[in-house]
């Protein structure tokens, strides 16, 4: 206790040289809040963008669909199928399980005017469709497919790049089950602006029953069975009992992790930098803490010379020293912590406009317009504890070297 | 009684032609309870003296017995200890820690040697400073308090744990007479009050007057020892 109080009177001895070491964790600690925050912030709203506009909780499909579909730029649609009474029955089974719904995904060029555009089509019966994703809540212009007529709704995007509107005409090709060229055409009855960049820009919805017989597969055929849960935190486990039901059967059941793989992947590079930033700052804190108590050290060579004339262990001025570093590294944890928590408190408040920096579409990350950081205490505490720890590591060698020194050396500063 | 016994004591620094002989072969004998000054020119090894009989320093050769113990030949770990539980020292330039206060300095002797009793430490503490004269001004901080004040806080510092021995290497050294004479004063005062050997280094002949004993060095050796 005596050790604490005097190491803690220490800290403050030297305030500007605290304050200075201070400011290096500081920094450390607010920019790891406010990237792990921008992170989680970030990876969340991409992860719903794709759970509500491309692929839900759970994706059911044939293997060799998946397979292929993965290798190969044109969607497969040959490799459909007809869900089966017993399949759908499982899914309704399924904890959680809220809605569900089969469509039919193929390749096109989208034609209007002298210009085309390659896209993902997307064959949808519009009624059980809207129960699984949210596009239809995103309509700007017209409607989101009634009935089964010709029409298609597009992305915001991709009308601007055709300059198209409500009402005007369109024609997509496409290749049919039996290898020939074959168009759809009519007006486009809808348009919407969606947070999942590649909705606006890649995707045309249709409706599944006028495309079926223009593709010449089945009415009911569906390339993928997609369905809804309550919570996203039942997909894997969920996906892993329906792939247990499934057994033998040809068809597999993936989560929207296992579709999005690239964000995963993504997710963890974003970590692992954040990490790394982190690593680096707490470099530049610990090369500061070890050059505060060498200073120290010497600074205070006579007083040390004078606590091991006393008898003082050289444990007890080894301890001294740590504990000091410690302190400095509680002082700059501290206020990282409080600044960290004024940047996400606005964060979490206003959120931030990821539009400003870059459009993240083009490196495949589904976002777009604000996004909100989360409050994630456990981080704040996760890395307080890490600041103080290597502050504490990172003071040990010149600790080391202030208690071994003879004291006799000490007291005269030789 | 005999407290502390140096025979043939050797020490010599450096190597080779810058060899330097500090001390050649002293024999010296403090009792308990004496009140010894040690004097001598700058460079004759006052100082080197003091710190092999503290333990602060190994002999080159010879021996230095405490109470029966050779502690010439201790680790520094077994040095350390020691010097926690036997020796008291008091500094020409205090060295006082500035952070803490003129009770926590002298708390701080006792703390490092592992007394837990916190009533048992503040009443040692008081009463300490109360034998110098300090009880008024215990929670000023070193940089509130004047030389000889400083120097009271050192030697209540030193006397705290009740040592056997206490080591003063010029104590008036940075003190006007009038200060240097009351920071003495105090010093002979605890030796006979609490019967602790003080041994101590001076060049200030008024301050060599209240020694009981006066032993004199002169390159190393002991030229004179005269007890009064």
């Amino acid at each position: 206790m005596f050790l604490l109080r005097l190491a803690a009177r220490n800290v403050f001895r030297r305030r500007g040289r605290t304050l200075i070491i201070s400011s290096i964790l500081v920094l450390a600690v607010a920019m790891f809040i406010l990237f792990e925050s921008l992170m989680v912030g970030m990876m969340d709203v991409s992860f719903r963008n794709v759970i509500d506009f491309e692929i839900p909780h759970i994706e059911i499909a044939r293997k060799d669909y998946f397979t292929e579909s993965e290798k190969s730029h044109t969607l497969p649609i040959g490799k459909r199928f007809i869900p089966e009474d017993r399949l759908i029955s499982d899914v309704q089974k399924l904890k959680g399980y809220q809605a569900m719904t089969g469509i039919l995904e193929f390749s096109a060029d989208f034609i209007s005017g002298r210009y085309e555009f390659p896209v993902r089509v997307r064959a949808v019966d519009p009624d059980t469709f809207n129960d699984v994703f949210m596009n239809s809540q995103y309509i700007v212009a017209g409607t989101f497919l009634d009935g089964n007529g010709p029409g298609v709704v597009i992305g915001s995007r991709l009308a601007e790049f055709f300059d198209l509107d409500v009402g005007e005409y369109f024609v997509m090709r496409f290749t049919d089950i039996g290898g020939s060229f074959n168009t759809i055409e009519g007006e486009v009855t809808g348009i919407v602006t969606t947070p999942h960049p590649d909705i606006n820009l890649t995707t045309v919805f249709v409706n599944r029953e006028h495309a079926a017989p223009r593709i010449g597969v089945e009415d009911l055929a569906v390339t993928q069975l997609m369905v809804r849960l309550e919570d996203r935190e039942l997909a894997s486990s969920q996906s892993n009992a329906l792939m247990d039901t499934l057994g033998g059967n040809p068809l597999q059941a993936r989560s929207y992790r296992e579709g999005a793989d690239f964000l995963v992947s993504l997710e963890q590079w974003g970590y692992l930098e954040t990490y790394f930033l982190l690593a680096l700052f707490l470099l530049v804190g610990a090369i500061g803490i070890i050059s505060a108590v060498v200073l120290s050290a010497i600074e205070r060579e006579k007083e040390i010379g004078m606590m091991k004339a006393m008898g003082m262990g050289e444990s007890s001025i080894l301890r001294l020293f740590m504990l000091e570093a410690g302190g400095i590294g509680v002082v700059g944890g501290a206020l990282g912590c409080l600044i960290g928590a004024v940047i996400i408190f606005f964060f979490n408040t206003y959120g931030f406009d990821m539009d400003i920096f870059m459009d993240f579409s083009e490196i495949g990350v589904p976002v777009s317009g604000r996004i909100y950081g989360p409050w994630n205490f456990d981080a704040f505490l996760l890395i307080f504890v890490i600041v103080v720890i290597v502050s504490i590591i990172a003071s040990i060698l010149p600790a080391l070297w202030a208690a071994r020194k003879n004291p006799i050396d000490a007291i005269e500063k030789r | 009684m005999s407290l502390l016994t140096l025979e043939h004591v050797d020490k010599t620094y450096g190597q080779g032609d810058l060899q330097v002989h500090a001390l050649n072969g002293v024999d010296l004998t403090i009792s308990k309870g004496e009140f010894t000054t040690v004097f001598g020119p700058s460079g004759s090894g006052k100082t080197t003296l003091l710190n092999l009989i503290g333990a602060l320093d190994r002999p080159t050769s010879g021996s230095v017995v405490f109470l029966d113990k050779p502690i010439g030949s201790m680790n520094r770990h077994e040095q350390a200890a020691h010097r926690r539980f036997h020796v008291g020292f008091i500094f020409q330039s205090y060295n006082l820690i500035p952070v803490l206060t003129a009770y926590e300095n002298v708390e701080f002797a006792l703390k490092i040697t592992g007394i837990r009793d916190s009533k048992k430490i503040h009443s040692q503490v008081t009463d300490m400073l109360d034998h110098v004269g300090l009880s008024e001004l215990m929670h000023r901080r070193p940089n509130q308090l004047s030389g000889g004040q400083k120097q009271r806080v050192a030697v209540a510092r030193a006397l705290v744990k009740h040592p056997k021995l206490v080591l003063a290497d010029e104590p008036t050294a940075n003190l006007d007479s009038k200060t240097s004479k009351e920071v003495i004063e105090v010093m002979l005062r605890m030796n006979r009050e609490l019967h602790t050997t003080f041994i101590f280094s001076t060049h200030d002949p008024m301050v060599m007057e209240y020694a009981r004993r006066m032993v004199e060095i002169r390159d190393g050796n002991i030229s004179q020892d005269t007890e009064r």
